[in-house]
C-alpha cells in the first residue's frame, strides 16, 4: 500500500517539539515562491511566534554590496500590542499564507513602526573593529549579549533604538560569506534567554542565510538571461530591420538617378512599398509578443475553436494544394486553456506545417484523450523536419528556420500552455515530417439532462 | 572581358539591387539565393569573386565558406551581412572582406574593386 503526503503541509501533532514546528515554518518559507523580503518576513515571525523559538522581537539586517544594513524589525511595541498578535499567531490552523499576510500589514501598517526606526542604521560590513551588532556578522560568531549598556563593544545608536541590555546576534552566512545578521530579544517579558534558544536560533540563522544567499543568486541569474534575451533580440531585430532598410535605401538611390525609365520607377516604387509593409509587419509582431497578455484559463469545448480556425479564410487559401485532415475525439473533455490564445496557438501550428511540407504533402490535426485528465492535440505533417540542434532552439525567442519569420510562434504556444498548466512536446525527423503535440489538463463535460 | 562575381543573397529585392548595381560597375553577375545554389554554380563556372550573406537558409554563409575552401583556395570572398558581430567570429577571418549590409553601396564596390579591379 502507497501513502501520500502534501511536501508543504507537514500535519504536525499540536503537542509536537517546538524546534520541529519551527524548522517546519522555516524550511516550507524557502520552498514559497513569495519575494525574499515576505519569506525574510516569515523567518523573523517563526523566530519571534508562540509556535516558533518565541523570542519577542527579532530584527534583521542585509548585506548590501559591503554594508550591512538594517532591512526589518518585527515585533510588538508593547505588552497589549504583544498579547494582540501573539494570540493570532497561535490560532490553530494558521498557515503560511495567514503568517505572511498578517505581518506584512504589521510590518507596514504605521511610520512608527520598529522597522522605520531600524532603516537608518548602517554598518562597514567587514571592519574586523566593528561595533556589536556588526561585530557579530565580521566575525562570523553569534553573540549572546548580557549587559550592553555596561559594554563598550555595543554601538550606542544600535542600544538607544533596542533599548533592552540583553540580546543575541546571529550572522546568516553561506558559503563562508556574511549575507545578513538578525537580532532577537525579549524585550516585552524579560525573559532570560536559555542555551537551548540560541542553538535553535542558530540553526534558523543558518537557513536563513543560505535562503538568502540562493535567492540572490537566482536574481542575479534571471537578470542574465534577460540580459542574454534582449541582446539576441536587438541583434535578431538589427538583421531584420536592416535588409528592409538596405533595399529601401538602395531602389531610392537608383530613383534619384537620372533617366530612371518609367517601368524602373514603378518597379522599385512597389519594392519600396512592400519593404515598408514588412518594417511595419515586424513592428506589429514584436509588439504584439511582447505586449500580448494571456487571460486566466478556463474549461471549455476544444471542438468550436478547432473548427473555427480551419474555416477562417488564412487557412482555407493556404490548404489549397495539401491534404488537409482532422480527426477529433466526438465527444471530447472540456480542456484547460484561453480559448483566443488557443486559436492563435493552433494557427501558428498550422502556419509553420505548411510553411514545412511542399504542395502535395498531408498535414493532420487530431484531438484525443491522453488519460482522464489529460487531452492532446497535435499537429501533424510531412514536410522536411527539423535537425535536432535545431530542434532544441525552436521555443527560443527569435529562433526562426524560415526565411522571412520572426521565431515568435512557438514561444507563444509555450507561454500559452505553460499558463495553462499544459505541455507542449514536438518530435520530428529529417525528411519525414514533425508532429506538435499541445497536452491539456482536462475534465469531462457535465452530463446534460 | 568581364570580372564574373558569384553573389550569394537569400533577400529577393537585395538579390535584385546588387545585381543591378554591380553589373552597372561592369562586373558580371550570378546572384543565387543559397548555398547549394552556389556550390553547384561554382562547380560550372570560374568566378573571379564570391559576394556572400552568412544569415541565409539551409547552409550559412560561414558553411559556405569552408566548403568554398575545399573546392577553390584562390578565390577572394567578401562577407556582406546584416550583423556586425559576426566580424567577431573567427570563422570568418578566412574571408578577404566583411562588409556590413548598408544602403549605399559604396563600401562594397570599393572592396571589390580593391580585390579585383574595376
Amino acid at each position: 500500500m502507497i501513502e501520500t503526503y502534501n511536501i508543504l503541509s507537514p500535519d504536525f501533532e499540536r503537542d509536537a517539539p517546538r524546534e520541529l514546528m519551527l524548522l517546519s515554518i522555516v524550511s516550507q518559507s524557502i520552498f514559497q515562491p513569495f519575494s525574499l523580503e515576505d519569506n525574510l518576513l516569515v523567518i523573523l515571525t517563526a523566530l519571534t511566534s508562540g509556535s516558533g523559538v518565541g523570542f519577542n522581537r527579532a530584527m534583521l539586517f542585509l548585506k548590501k554590496g559591503d554594508r550591512l544594513m538594517g532591512e526589518m524589525w518585527l515585533g510588538p511595541r508593547s505588552a497589549e500590542e504583544a498579547g494582540l498578535i501573539w494570540e493570532v499567531l497561535s490560532t490553530p490552523g494558521i498557515g503560511y499564507v495567514e503568517i505572511v499576510e498578517h505581518n506584512r500589514a504589521l510590518v507596514n501598517k504605521s511610520e512608527d513602526t520598529l522597522s522605520a526606526r531600524l532603516k537608518g542604521l548602517v554598518y562597514a560590513a567587514d571592519d574586523e573593529g566593528a561595533l556589536i551588532p556588526a561585530y557579530a556578522a565580521c566575525r562570523k560568531e553569534i553573540l549572546h549579549v548580557r549587559d550592553a549598556a555596561n559594554d563598550p563593544l555595543v554601538d550606542r545608536r544600535f542600544l538607544n533604538i533596542i533599548g533592552i541590555d540583553e540580546f543575541l546576534c546571529i550572522p546568516l552566512i553561506a558559503r563562508d560569506d556574511i549575507v545578513g545578521e538578525i537580532i532577537l530579544d525579549n524585550a516585552i517579558t524579560r525573559t532570560p534567554i536559555s542555551p537551548s534558544d540560541i542553538k535553535l536560533a542558530g540553526v534558523c540563522g543558518l537557513m536563513a542565510g543560505n535562503y538568502v544567499y540562493s535567492t540572490t543568486l537566482h536574481r542575479k541569474l534571471l537578470d542574465m538571461e534577460k540580459m542574454a534575451a534582449m541582446g539576441e533580440m536587438a541583434m535578431f531585430v538589427t538583421h531584420q530591420i536592416r535588409n528592409p532598410i538596405v533595399a529601401i535605401g538602395g531602389f531610392t538611390d537608383q530613383l534619384l538617378q537620372p533617366g530612371v525609365p518609367e517601368e524602373k520607377r514603378s518597379r522599385n516604387l512597389a519594392i519600396i512599398r512592400d519593404e515598408i509593409r514588412r518594417l511595419e509587419d515586424i513592428i506589429y509582431q514584436m509588439g504584439h509578443f511582447l505586449k500580448v497578455s494571456l487571460k486566466e484559463p478556463v474549461y471549455f469545448d476544444p471542438g468550436p475553436v478547432i473548427a473555427a480556425v480551419l474555416d477562417s479564410p488564412q487557412v482555407q487559401a493556404k490548404a489549397r494544394g495539401y491534404t488537409l485532415s482532422l480527426k477529433l475525439d466526438p465527444c471530447p473533455p472540456e480542456i484547460l486553456s484561453d480559448p483566443t490564445s488557443l486559436g492563435e496557438v493552433i494557427r501558428n501550428l498550422l502556419d509553420n506545417a505548411f510553411d514545412a511540407t511542399p504542395a502535395g504533402g498531408t498535414i493532420q490535426i487530431r484531438g484525443y484523450r491522453k488519460s482522464p485528465k489529460a487531452f492532446v492535440l497535435s499537429v501533424r505533417d510531412s514536410g522536411r523536419g527539423v535537425t535536432n540542434p535545431d530542434k532544441d532552439q525552436l521555443f527560443r525567442p527569435f529562433f526562426t528556420t524560415k526565411e522571412n519569420g520572426m521565431g515568435l510562434g512557438l514561444p507563444f504556444t509555450k507561454r500559452v500552455m505553460d499558463t495553462c498548466g499544459g505541455k507542449v512536446e514536438v518530435r520530428s525527423r529529417v525528411g519525414k515530417g514533425s508532429i506538435f503535440k499541445l497536452i491539456f489538463n482536462s475534465r469531462e463535460r457535465e452530463s446534460t439532462p | 572581358m568581364k570580372k564574373k562575381i558569384l553573389l550569394v543573397e537569400d533577400e529577393k529585392p537585395l538579390c535584385l539591387l546588387y545585381e543591378e548595381e554591380l553589373s552597372r560597375e561592369g562586373y558580371e553577375i550570378t546572384a543565387v539565393m543559397d548555398a547549394e545554389a552556389a556550390l553547384a554554380a561554382l562547380r560550372s563556372t570560374v568566378f573571379d569573386l564570391i559576394v556572400t550573406d552568412i544569415r541565409m537558409p539551409g547552409k550559412n554563409g560561414i558553411e559556405l565558406i569552408t566548403e568554398i575552401m575545399g573546392l577553390r583556395k584562390d578565390i577572394p570572398i567578401i562577407i556582406n551581412s546584416a550583423y556586425q558581430s559576426y566580424k567577431e567570429d573567427f570563422m570568418t577571418w578566412a574571408a578577404d572582406a566583411y562588409v556590413v549590409k548598408s544602403s549605399s553601396l559604396d563600401e562594397l564596390k570599393a572592396k571589390i574593386k580593391n580585390l579585383i579591379g574595376a
